[in-house]
């Protein structure tokens, strides 16, 4: 009966939860061998359809198609899109191989397109899903991709537009392309069971796409608008006979992690298997590519870091190839000579990085708030010191914002210069509005005694902004202004903006190469929901907005721009903060890297970065 | 013993049911709360299309509903029997058959299963390996500190676990990956992830080029592995001592090389002398077992190293290396403070028990001393090691959000984290409700396990 656990039982347990490890190791092991057997298989078929393809076409005769690509590599017939990456190729080392690896500050939910909203789903994608045109990064001048060389056509007043598409497009698996996918791409966001409605919203001026011919598509407008090229340039393709399957069952569509496939010189090694848990993203060639430039790199990789100091080490050990810093960072690592060593650094103005400001709620709880007036807002823009903030707080790596228009962009009015921070002109334009300091305690109060008071809601986990709010409290007291900063989670910020249940606020917009200020300052977007959170009414504003947006003349629409900003400008609806620098430190293995009009040339088809053969890191 | 377990599992529903009231509670009534619209969030829509996204999710989730009709409507979902809805939410029967439904996440748009499902065996492998590690530590040194009481082991052994366990982990991890995953330091182990693009593509095993290289691994790792195993157990004290605190400043030295590659600076020295004195610690120590098996690690170390020095060919280290080397630093940050803790409490156990007149009545009729503090002593001062165990249950899935995150491990810790702060009100439940569960298993196991370690308890 007496039974005692003795060191021999150790013994035998200890064996056999070895036995158990050991057949549980076994056990994965050969589910990862079958895991790469299924690979091989897969790669097989897919090469022996390829082969069957070319004994087709060599017993057919050459075809055309296998002219043009044969043809391609001199200078001449290469298409506009792709010569910036033809003299890429031109410069001396160039070399194709190599591993172009990023990192990715927050997980990812997702790389299906459509579904997927973060920025950096985009930038994986950017690399497998091509659209009918591109913008020239240098001319910011549209070019065919997909499209032909001038192969489109704007007519009837800007309402439709018909793009040639070129001939031999085909998807990475080696299926053909033409108008049909175009169609369907469009259909397929339009269809209310698939949960792409941010894309529908973009896509409701357009009453219909229809395919004329086997390459030729013409996208109809119901209404005249500014971006409507733009709309329908940049539309990424999908193939039909990948994604039509799931019009059967949204839901398969509307649930997945990892549906990619496109025409794009990379792609997913599987189209439909990606899962987010394995903190990677990788893409490899797309042997299948049409383009007559080939893409450098073998491989893009990218993964996930969330921890800062993390992030850091790895680029530090040369792990990846890219780091973005913040201005006190990025100071501290320029100091840094084994990184000087490794890597060259860029700073510089990107057109999509946007402005931050400071939103005046204008109307809260149906009752006009303190900036209601205008003169009010003037002040407080007076009082608001960007200078020094762009000088300290950034030091130096960001500029003063004067409006939502880039001072680099023709929408901006060269004559609009920002205003200098003037204590006494705000002193006075408070005095006029009705605020003074009636008794004496430092704080200035209206007619009625009611001192001058508000909350300021801003994003807790950013620290430059919770700098820039402090000081500006600080500057504010001395102006007799009480602020109170309310440092604010991100849902709850939402619940905020939603409900405008706050005085003043102060975030951040991205911004395009064109600005649409439709959404934040147009009276209709005030409705609940709508971007207009500030409940900015003008109606001098709405009718210029109006205009511009419906006015396809490029001229014209600047023209009106022109007037839109200076409304706002003596409007201040927002005071404007800054536009911020973006500091990146690249590996100095990574070649042709240049700072464009669109930013750093990297994520833009075709790639126009490579790595030489002698510092070649990943293949021999 | 039956009707106890069936009237605690029994007892475990309405426990269960009031955790999801309490959690359900809270996320209604946390600030920003849980609307339709907060689920379309920054999104830049039309307003049309905005209002058109929440009736979809009203329609979905019922989100207009009062709250605890909301709350009603989830237990349906994910009881397995319940009513059934049709197509306008009404109640269309009851059914026996329809499956238990954890919901879809709002944040991720795909069901909550799947998602748990994808983050579970990561975190599970992270605890499968760092609870061994937690326990073995801590009853090697906890029982000895405790017949140790006030000599010199017991007191460094006291210093060293409380300074262990007052260091926060978030701290640790980030010196870690700054000093022993960095260029500037001692770049050893890797600093994110849990493997390298690289080995996904290498075969499951280490592999040599050259079978010479195999076999030096293996005799070298022996050879040391005896040796040190050897010196330990024969050699005399100052021996062990003078070996141990040499091989340390060389180590020492070793190491400070691998950052100052010129010259002879402070960091040698300081190193040097470091090393030396904590391997001195370790040659010096009268504990046998502890001695024993940490010589033996570092004899295993020294031969390994030596044969890496040495091997001519080519190494591939294999998928499952690159995956246990990925896991040392997060297992490192994941068990110090567990076995910091548990030390001190089985000190304070067995200490307890070793004063009990039964061990000295043991001890007076001539049992060996060693056969009372395992046989008696020990099986007495389980209890409260069972205690903590019931906790470690959940543990095990719920996972660790500071070491996930501090080294980009996507496991549970970090998608429950996630739910939290993006109000992701099914995932938070399923979580609670998952984590709720397994806290009241451990415990009814501990209770369990109370039984068996220790005859006087029973539950009849």
């Amino acid at each position: 009966m007496e039974q005692h656990f003795t060191v021999k039982d150790f013994w035998l347990f200890a064996f056999l939860a070895l036995l158990l490890l050991m057949i549980l190791l076994s056990m994965y092991m050969v589910d990862r061998q079958w895991e790469r057997m299924t690979e091989m298989e897969r790669t097989m078929t897919e090469q022996a359809a390829s082969l069957r393809d070319l004994v087709r076409t060599i017993s057919t005769g050459i075809s055309a198609n296998m002219n043009t690509a044969r043809r391609a590599v001199n200078a001449q017939t290469i298409p506009d899109a792709f010569k910036r990456a033809y003299r890429a190729t031109q410069i001396k080392g160039y070399a194709v191989g190599d591993w172009l690896v990023s990192p990715f500050g927050t997980g990812l939910k997702t790389l299906t397109p459509l579904i997927s909203s973060d920025a950096y789903s985009a930038e994986v994608q950017a690399y497998v899903l091509e659209s009918l045109l591109t913008r020239n990064p240098a001319s910011l001048k549209w070019e065919g991709m997909l499209a032909k060389d001038n192969g489109w056509k704007v007519s009837d007043h800007g309402l439709t537009i018909t793009f040639q598409m070129r001939r031999g497009l085909k998807f990475s698996n080696g299926q053909p392309m033409d108008a049909d996918d175009v169609v369907f791409t469009f259909n397929f966001i339009m269809n209310p069971q698939i949960a792409a409605p941010r894309q529908r919203a973009y896509f409701q001026k357009v009453k219909s796409v229809e395919a004329i011919g086997k390459y030729k598509v013409a996208f109809h407008f119901k209404e005249p608008y500014f971006q409507s090229l733009e709309l329908a340039g940049t539309m990424p393709i999908l193939p039909r006979h990948f994604y039509a399957r799931y019009l059967k069952n949204p839901q398969a569509f509307n649930q997945s992690t990892g549906l990619l496939m496109g025409s794009g010189p990379y792609r997913l090694e599987d189209p439909m298997s990606w899962t987010p848990d394995i903190g990677i993203v990788e893409l490899e060639r797309n042997p299948y590519y049409w383009g007559p430039i080939q893409p450098p790199f073998e491989k893009l990789l990218w993964k996930v870091i969330e921890n800062d100091s993390a992030r850091l080490t790895t680029f530090r050990n040369g792990e990846i190839d890219l780091y973005e810093a913040r201005p006190r960072e990025y100071q501290t690592l320029l100091k840094d000579q084994a990184l000087a060593r490794r890597t060259q650094n860029l700073e510089y103005m990107s057109p999509t990085a946007g402005y931050s400001y400071i939103g005046w709620n204008q109307q809260r709880d149906g009752k006009p708030t303190l900036f209601a007036d205008r003169r009010v807002r003037l002040a407080m823009t007076y009082l608001t010191d960007c200078k020094r903030i762009v000088d300290q707080i950034m030091l130096s790596y960001a500029e003063v914002a004067v409006s939502p228009f880039s001072p680099r962009s023709p929408q901006h009015d060269k004559s609009i210069k920002p205003r200098r921070f003037n204590p006494g002109k705000a002193k006075a334009l408070l005095a006029q509005a009705g605020y003074k300091d009636r008794n004496g305690d430092g704080v200035i109060e209206s007619a009625d005694g009611k001192p001058f008071k508000f909350d300021l809601v801003y994003f807790q986990d950013n620290e430059d902004t919770q700098r820039v709010v402090l000081f500006l409290r600080d500057l504010y007291a001395q102006a007799g202004i009480l602020m109170i900063p309310k440092p604010t989670e991100w849902s709850v910020m939402i619940d905020l903006l939603q409900h405008k249940d706050f005085d003043a606020i102060t975030l951040g917009w991205t911004s395009g190469i064109e600005v649409d200020i439709f959404q934040m300052f147009h009276s209709s977007q005030t409705v609940p929901g709508g971007d207009n959170f500030i409940n900015y009414k003008n109606p001098r504003l709405d009718a210029v907005i109006e205009e511009a947006r419906s006015t396809v003349n490029e001229k014209a629409r600047m023209l009106l721009w022109h007037k839109a900003e200076r409304i706002m400008y003596e409007d201040q609806p927002y005071t404007f903060l800054l536009r911020a620098k973006s500091l990146v430190f690249i590996d100095k293995r990574i070649h042709n890297v240049q700072v464009t009009k669109l930013g750093l040339n990297k994520d833009i088809l075709p790639v126009e970065w490579f790595a030489p053969a002698g510092m070649q890191k990943y293949t021999h | 013993m039956h009707t106890y377990v069936l009237r605690r599992l029994l007892l475990m529903i309405p426990t269960l049911l009031g955790i999801t009231v309490i959690t359900f509670a809270v996320m209604a009534a946390a600030p920003g709360g849980i609307t339709a619209q907060s689920l379309i969030r920054g999104q830049s829509l039309e307003p049309a299309a905005k209002k058109a996204l929440e009736d979809y999710y009203n329609r979905l989730y019922g989100l207009d509903q009062p709250a605890p009709v909301q709350y009603l409507r989830w237990l349906n979902n994910i009881s397995p029997i319940g009513f059934t809805f049709d197509k306008n939410n009404h109640i269309a029967g009851f059914s026996l058959t329809k499956g238990s439904n954890l919901g879809t996440s709002f944040y991720y748009g795909r069901p909550v299963l799947d998602l748990i499902k994808e983050r579970v065996p990561v975190t599970l492998l992270l605890n499968v390996l760092s609870i061994p590690i937690i326990y073995l530590i801590a009853i090697t040194i906890g029982v000895h500190a405790a017949t140790e009481r006030g000599r010199r082991f017991d007191v460094v052994s006291g210093t060293i676990m409380l300074a262990l366990w007052s260091v926060p982990t978030m701290l640790t991890g980030v010196l870690m990956i700054a000093f022993f995953a960095s260029d500037q330091y001692w770049h050893w182990f890797p600093a994110a992830g849990i493997s390298e693009r690289q080995a996904l593509d290498m075969p499951f095993m280490p592999h040599w080029s050259a079978l010479s290289d195999l076999l030096l691994v293996f005799l070298l790792s022996i050879a040391g592995t005896a040796l040190f195993t050897l010196l330990s157990r024969k050699g005399r004290r100052t021996m062990r001592t003078g070996v141990m605190s040499g091989l340390g400043a060389v180590l020492g030295i070793l190491m400070a090389s691998q950052v100052v590659t010129k010259g002879i600076s402070m960091l040698h020295l300081l190193l040097g002398l470091g090393l030396a004195g904590l391997f001195a610690l370790i040659g010096r120590s009268d504990y046998e077992r502890l001695r024993g098996a940490t010589m033996g690690l570092i004899g295993f170390g020294v031969g390994v190293g030596l044969a890496c020095a040495l091997a001519q060919g080519h190494f591939v280290r294999g998928f499952l290396l690159d995956r246990l080397w990925h896991l040392v630093l997060p297992v490192l940050c994941l068990s110090y403070g567990g076995f910091a803790f548990l030390s001190k409490l089985t000190r304070t156990a067995v200490l307890e028990n070793l004063l009990a007149d039964y061990a000295r009545t043991a001890r007076a009729k001539g049992v060996k001393e060693s056969d009372v503090l395992w046989r008696h002593v020990f099986r007495n001062s389980l209890l409260p090691l069972i205690t903590v165990s019931a906790t470690l249950l959940p543990g095990l899935l719920a996972g660790s959000v500071i070491v996930e995150s501090i080294f980009s491990i996507e496991g549970m810790g970090k998608l429950a984290v996630e739910a939290v702060s993006g109000r992701d009100r099914e995932l938070v439940l399923s979580v609670t409700l998952i984590s709720g569960v397994l806290t009241l298993m451990g415990y009814l196991i501990a209770d369990i396990c109370y039984a068996v370690a220790d005859p006087r308890v029973s539950y009849e």
